[in-house]
């Protein structure tokens, strides 16, 4: 059994190879083809048997290098985390190769032809447990497994030069995204905000009421999205980022599944929101129904009050 | 070689489920609806097809079954399609092919073009879908076709038969230049889609929806995924509402709610 196992950022190296270790067991031998950030130190203290470099973070170049690892190695399995480049390489490659893909995988079990894998559905509303023959392709959703106890080999390198992938695709220009300090999955306390807030100044008061509680602040897809009030590292929900904080306050947010599945391991949500139809106060543990205009700012001087 | 294609999906709507006391989740009684990306599809179809002058259809493929009662549902979907301006609709929906899966619907696609002989310089998507957000359906379909494939476009340009567009990435966005043939994934955010009017939903309902079926179909991928299980996940919060005569007095009530739960310490 041979496992190609593709990471995207050079920090996720550790937790892809002890989580894929734990699903395909000690016999198993792993290639590791680094990517983009991953590829770019080459010093690799890790237990597989060999790893390739492309110093790539283009998805056709990826599938260029996928293609020809499996081919030439013999693999059986690929996986890899649920990284939006490598969605992309893998369901190209998935087509390609005609084999069945299962993306954002949180286990797997590995039978002699045959793979069972669970993953979320219906926005996580839902557990699925499925079966594929292999050879398969897995996405593993990204912190799938804690990474401890990583043990240390000295594998065989190689760099991949001159992949080629899809000339006809030309790069005209790359833009960095904008990347903020929020670091929710750490956060005791979250200020969730959505478009019930009129523009990006008002996000103010979100801050402060996290700066207070020593939490930080999150949104739904449209703040981080589409009207670009925060970097998408704020960004909560299936698309984004699951959290689960000691409070989760979702102020001006609907409360739609898409949302809802990144919070969902919260201990307690607060919603306060001024349609008391809103489907966020049957998702919620305590509801307000209020101007959140009104409510916020008496919130705030409440809270300051008796915090002393 | 000026038609478009634009996939839709009749998805499993998450709005509608309900969980049994005991974690049962009855598939059969989810309605069906049109996947919320693929309206902001549909509405970029429709506007490029201005650019490049040539038909436009729309593609579904049944994956929940049973066919006889998902039928409605199916039809409504790609009938919103239809009412937006797309001019023909092919659905493929057969028992045996539910439920169905990524490879299954890639595929069951790329059969409906060679026997229709619809050689599409466009197929548009939408990033992911509602029920399994997978984002795998139009890369393995480009794969398939041996078409260029864009992924999670957030703006798209056509001119001088050349595609500009832009793609949000993981960590950074990335600006290309492609030829025709292409397939192209749409993020939510490439457009504002607007409903159709009650004109365009009336003259619609004489818009030709052609029905297929697996045999029609010879070259088809049957379902490789066989689902095991679905379990329902049932979370139960207080759903307290918090209610006073003014908001100093609520929020009191709030911060007191928060201590009594030991979460907040004052
Ligand atoms: C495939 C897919 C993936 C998605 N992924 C994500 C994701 O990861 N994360 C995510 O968040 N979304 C995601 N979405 C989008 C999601 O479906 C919703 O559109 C989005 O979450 C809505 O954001 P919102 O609650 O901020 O805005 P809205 O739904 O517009 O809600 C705004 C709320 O604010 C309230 N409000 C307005 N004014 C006030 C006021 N003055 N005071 C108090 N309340 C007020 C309104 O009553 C309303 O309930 C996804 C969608 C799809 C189709
Ligand atoms: N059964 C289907 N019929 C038609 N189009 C589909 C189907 N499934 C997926 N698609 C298209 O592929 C996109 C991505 O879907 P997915 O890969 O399932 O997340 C959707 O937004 C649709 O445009």
């Amino acid at each position: 059994m041979k496992v190609l196992a593709v990471a995207y950022e050079e920090k996720d190296i550790p937790e892809l190879i002890v989580g894929t270790r734990k699903f395909v067991g000690d016999s198993a031998n792993i290639v590791l083809l680094a990517v983009h950030k991953s590829a770019s130190s080459g010093d690799f203290n890790i237990n597989v048997d060999k790893v390739y470099l492309a110093e790539t973070s283009r998805p056709e170049e990826i599938v260029a290098a996928i293609v020809k690892l499996v081919n030439e190695e013999g693999v059986s399995l690929i996986v890899g985390e649920a990284y939006k480049n490598l969605r992309d390489a893998f369901s190209r490659v998935a087509g390609q190769l005609s084999m069945p893909l299962i993306t954002d995988a949180t286990e797997i079990k590995l039978g002699d032809d045959r793979l069972v894998v669970k993953r979320g559905f219906l926005s996580e509303k839902a557990e699925m447990i499925a079966e594929v023959p292999l050879p398969a392709a897995v996405l593993f959703l990204p912190r799938f497994v804690k990474a401890e106890g990583v043990e240390g080999g000295q594998p065989v390198v190689t760099r991949l030069e001159e992949l080629g992938g899809d000339s006809k695709v030309r790069l005209v220009d790359v833009k960095p995204k904008e990347v903020g300090g929020a670091n929710l999955e750490e956060a005791e306390i979250i200020v969730g905000v959505g478009r019930g807030f009129k523009s990006r100044e008002d996000l103010e008061m979100a801050f402060e009421l996290a700066k207070l509680l020593n939490g930080q602040v999150g949104c739904t897809r449209p703040i981080a999205a589409d009207l670009k009030w925060l970097s998408e590292d704020h960004w909560i929900g299936i698309s984004g980022k699951r959290v689960s904080p000691k409070i989760y306050f979702a102020i001006g947010i609907s409360g739609s599944p898409q949302h809802m599945s990144g919070v969902q391991s919260s201990k307690i949500i607060v919603a306060i929101n001024k349609d008391k139809s809103a489907p966020i106060f049957k998702q919620a543990d305590y509801g307000v129904v209020a101007d959140l205009y009104q409510f916020l700012p008496v919130f705030i001087k409440k809270l300051k009050e008796r915090l002393g | 070689m000026n038609d478009i294609v634009v996939l839709v999906k009749a998805s499993l709507n998450p709005d509608m489920v309900r969980v049994g006391s005991d974690g049962s989740i009855d598939l059969a009684s989810i309605p069906l609806k049109i996947s919320d990306i693929d309206r902001n599809a549909v509405e970029e179809a429709v506007r490029l097809k201005e650019v490049l002058g040539g038909k436009l259809y729309a593609i579904s493929i049944l994956t929940w079954g049973p066919v006889a009662s998902r039928m409605k549902d199916l039809k409504l979907a790609v009938q919103e399609a239809l009412a937006k301006g797309v001019d023909e609709a092919f659905v493929v929906a057969d028992d045996s092919l539910t439920p169905g899966d990524q490879a299954t619907t890639a595929s069951a696609v790329k059969e409906v073009l060679s026997k229709e002989g619809i050689k599409p310089a466009l197929i548009l998507a939408g990033e992911a879908t509602i029920d399994e957000v997978t984002s795998q359906v139009p890369g393995r379909l480009a794969a398939l076709l041996g078409y260029q494939y864009l992924s999670f476009v957030r703006k798209l340009e056509l001119s001088g038969g050349k595609i500009i567009a832009e793609r949000d990435l993981e960590d950074y966005i990335e600006v290309v230049e492609a030829d025709l043939p292409a397939v192209i994934s749409v993020t939510q955010e490439i457009n504002e889609p607007r409903p159709p009017t009650l004109l365009q939903i009336r003259r619609a309902s004489r818009k030709p929806i052609k029905e297929l079926r697996a045999g029609d179909l010879p070259g088809i991928q049957m379902p490789l995924r066989k689902i095991l299980g679905i379990k329902g996940i049932q979370v139960t919060r207080k759903q307290v509402i918090i209610e006073g005569s003014s908001m100093e007095e609520i929020a009191d009530k709030l911060i007191d709610a928060l201590i009594q739960e030991g979460v907040l310490k004052i």
